[in-house]
């Protein structure tokens, strides 16, 4: 089977991104569409709330520090992911980081509870956009629900049909939304005349450990910033997701601290804490208007949320099963090719915690956003642990972008980011609450049995049934070079696909 | 190392698997895409073209705009398009790499899925 190379059949030698390179692709991303992506994953309806929670923990309208202090510390999180990223510049990065770094079953384990944060995420989003609609329309509460139900939905409805956002209506729902809050916040505060009461003193009235556990909220409003890294394979060029990350935290930092600014100058106390601040900030700018404005910004939100939350999570979860570390039937397709397991089960999941918090009332979602801020916090621990220990383990390894003094940065990421998930762990609406902690343990811990246990069931399952099926591969003419195919059955490397029915 | 003949005669089973699957004829429809594939070992280049629901003859060279590029060993290759390998497992370990949408990239996997259920 061995024969001459027919003319032209012979490439440049491949890259890491093969001969042509992202730049050669038809649909490439650009630098801005990357930005839009990073920031518009980080924007969600959600971080209006984090916001107004942030600002009852220090005084009023010096929160802007808290939130500089949360982006230093996201520049910190972005120089991991940045390295990282260059080192694996791939939509399965997280995975093979985590692998290299640490114990598969331990990274697996963390990669499960993480993947949590989407769910967390879109579920969240979901019930602030209802409320937000609630509010408006002057509907009874209970027709949160309904909103709910039918904003996930229809996100369920155009995944399964295959219907992903265009880059191009990324962006400009991104642009819309950033656009419209800082607009919003800029009136609202020239309209209140008067000047900022406590511009730089986050301490007054309150202590320390507040303005702790306000940078733990902080580092919220920069959360998903790096899942941008997904999309690793189809950029122009590969410095562009590093400096879309680093560009969408500058962005953020200074969305996020002009509205926090307005809303702890101008906002009481109640409407701090409601579930639709952003409202009540909006009717300050522009009266009924600026409520109705901020009602549709709100739902323009979920356009990048439920989009890049559904996209990634299913995807991710039928890579997982694919690979061999989830249950086959969560790769079935449909006719779009679609894994529409994955789909369903994301927006059941995130309707159904929708629907606790709405039941629950009260600042049940502040729970939502305590967990998120908590799970971030870890996983820029664990991105920091990755970077450092792969310097020792992986020395030679191609890095792009290095974290310069990482044995310092990388210690000091792993401290503060952890410290900073646990004290955002264990307090909800400024008041010792371990409710979340217990979430976070209890999905940890199932995630860590279900790694153990169900994993090499899996796999040891995959094992047989290939060793059953044998290989199609016909075996090569005597004298010719061997393959595979002339010894035992397939190693791991080269086993047949997973017996998934889609 | 597989050659461009084994590539060729396993790209030709694999084609004519995936032509006469109607599931995954359902699934490319509007899925018109050129795909390079790159051995990493050989330097060899290939351009797979998907049209109307239908996979075209495997060409020898990187011909035309790609939507998506797929670097591999020349063997892996061959396992692949005969059904031996999980592109899935050798995507997340480093060993095929691909540029690409994740879209795209999910559609080649799912190619290479469907084509054997029989199995």
């Amino acid at each position: 089977m061995t024969g001459p190379r027919p003319e032209g059949a012979h490439a440049a030698p491949a890259g890491p991104t093969g001969p042509t390179g992202p730049t050669g692709l038809r649909r490439a991303m650009g630098l801005r569409t990357a930005t839009s992506t990073s920031t518009g994953l980080a924007f969600a309806a959600l971080q209006y709330l984090a916001a107004a929670g942030l600002v009852t923990y220090v005084a009023g309208d010096s929160a802007w520090i808290s939130i500089l202090v949360a982006g230093l510390l996201a520049l910190l999180a972005w120089g991991y992911f940045g390295e990282l990223n260059g080192m694996f510049p791939t939509a399965a990065a997280i995975r093979r980081y985590m692998a290299q770094a640490m114990d598969d079953r331990v990274a697996l384990s963390i990669t499960f509870t993480y993947l949590g944060t989407i769910v967390l995420v879109v579920a969240a989003d979901a019930f602030v956009v209802g409320a937000a609609l609630t509010h408006v329309l002057h509907v009874p509460t209970w027709l949160t629900a309904v909103w709910t139900l039918a904003l996930l939905g229809l996100a369920v409805a155009s995944n399964l049909r295959g219907v992903k956002v265009a880059g191009w209506v990324q962006e400009v729902a991104t642009v819309i939304v950033l656009a419209a809050t800082m607009v919003v916040s800029v009136v609202a505060l020239t309209r209140a005349g008067t000047a900022l009461h406590t511009p730089l003193q986050p301490f007054h009235h309150n202590s320390g450990t507040n303005f702790i556990e306000s940078v733990a909220l902080g580092i919220f409003l920069y959360s998903a910033f790096e899942w941008v890294t997904t999309s690793a394979e189809e950029v122009r060029k590969p410095e562009h997701i590093h400096r879309a990350m680093f560009l969408a935290v500058c962005i953020l930092f200074v969305v996020c601290a002009v509205m926090t600014t307005a809303m702890g100058h101008l906002l009481s106390h109640g409407q701090l804490v409601s579930a639709y601040p952003q409202l009540y900030l909006g009717e300050r700018a522009f009266g009924a208007a600026g409520l109705w404005v901020m009602a549709g910004i709100t739902a323009v939100t979920a356009v990048n949320t439920f989009n890049g939350g559904f996209i990634t999570a299913s995807r991710f979860v039928y890579a997982t099963a694919r690979e061999g570390s989830l249950p086959p039937f969560l790769a079935r397709l449909n006719d779009r090719a679609v894994p529409w397991v994955p789909v369903v089960g994301l927006g059941a999941a995130s309707f159904l915690v929708a629907v606790v918090v709405e039941v629950v009332g009260g600042s049940s979602w502040e729970v939502l956003v305590a967990m998120g801020a908590a799970l971030e916090g870890m996983i820029y621990a664990v991105a920091a642990y990755c970077v450092l220990r792969l310097r020792g383990r992986l020395p030679d390894h191609h890095r792009p972008f290095r974290v310069p003094l990482v044995r310092v940065l990388a210690i000091v990421g792993m401290v503060v980011f952890g410290v900073l998930g646990l004290v955002a762990s264990v307090s909800v609406s400024n008041r010792f609450d371990p409710l979340p902690l217990a979430i976070i343990v209890v999905t940890g811990g199932l995630s860590a049995l279900y790694t153990v246990r169900q994993v090499p069931r899996l796999r040891a399952a995959e094992a047989a049934r290939r060793a059953a099926t044998g290989r199609r591969r016909p075996a090569r003419a005597p004298g010719t070079s061997p393959t595979p195919t002339e010894g035992p059955p397939a190693p791991a490397p080269t086993e047949p696909p997973a017996p998934v029915v889609p | 190392m597989a050659d461009v003949d084994e590539i060729t005669e396993a790209y030709a089973d694999w084609q004519v698997r995936c032509n006469g699957n109607r599931r995954l004829a359902k699934m490319l429809r509007g899925w018109d895409r050129v795909v390079h594939l790159v051995a990493s070992d050989t330097g060899d280049g290939f351009t797979v073209t998907v049209a109307g629901s239908v996979l075209a003859d495997l060409v020898p060279g990187l011909v035309g705009q790609p939507d998506l590029v797929v670097t591999a060993t020349s063997e892996d290759f061959a396992d692949l398009f005969w059904g031996d390998l999980n592109p899935s497992e050798k995507y997340v370990s480093g060993d095929i790499v691909l540029a690409g949408s994740s879209e795209d990239v999910l559609r080649l996997d799912a190619m290479s899925m469907v084509a054997f259920l029989d199995q």
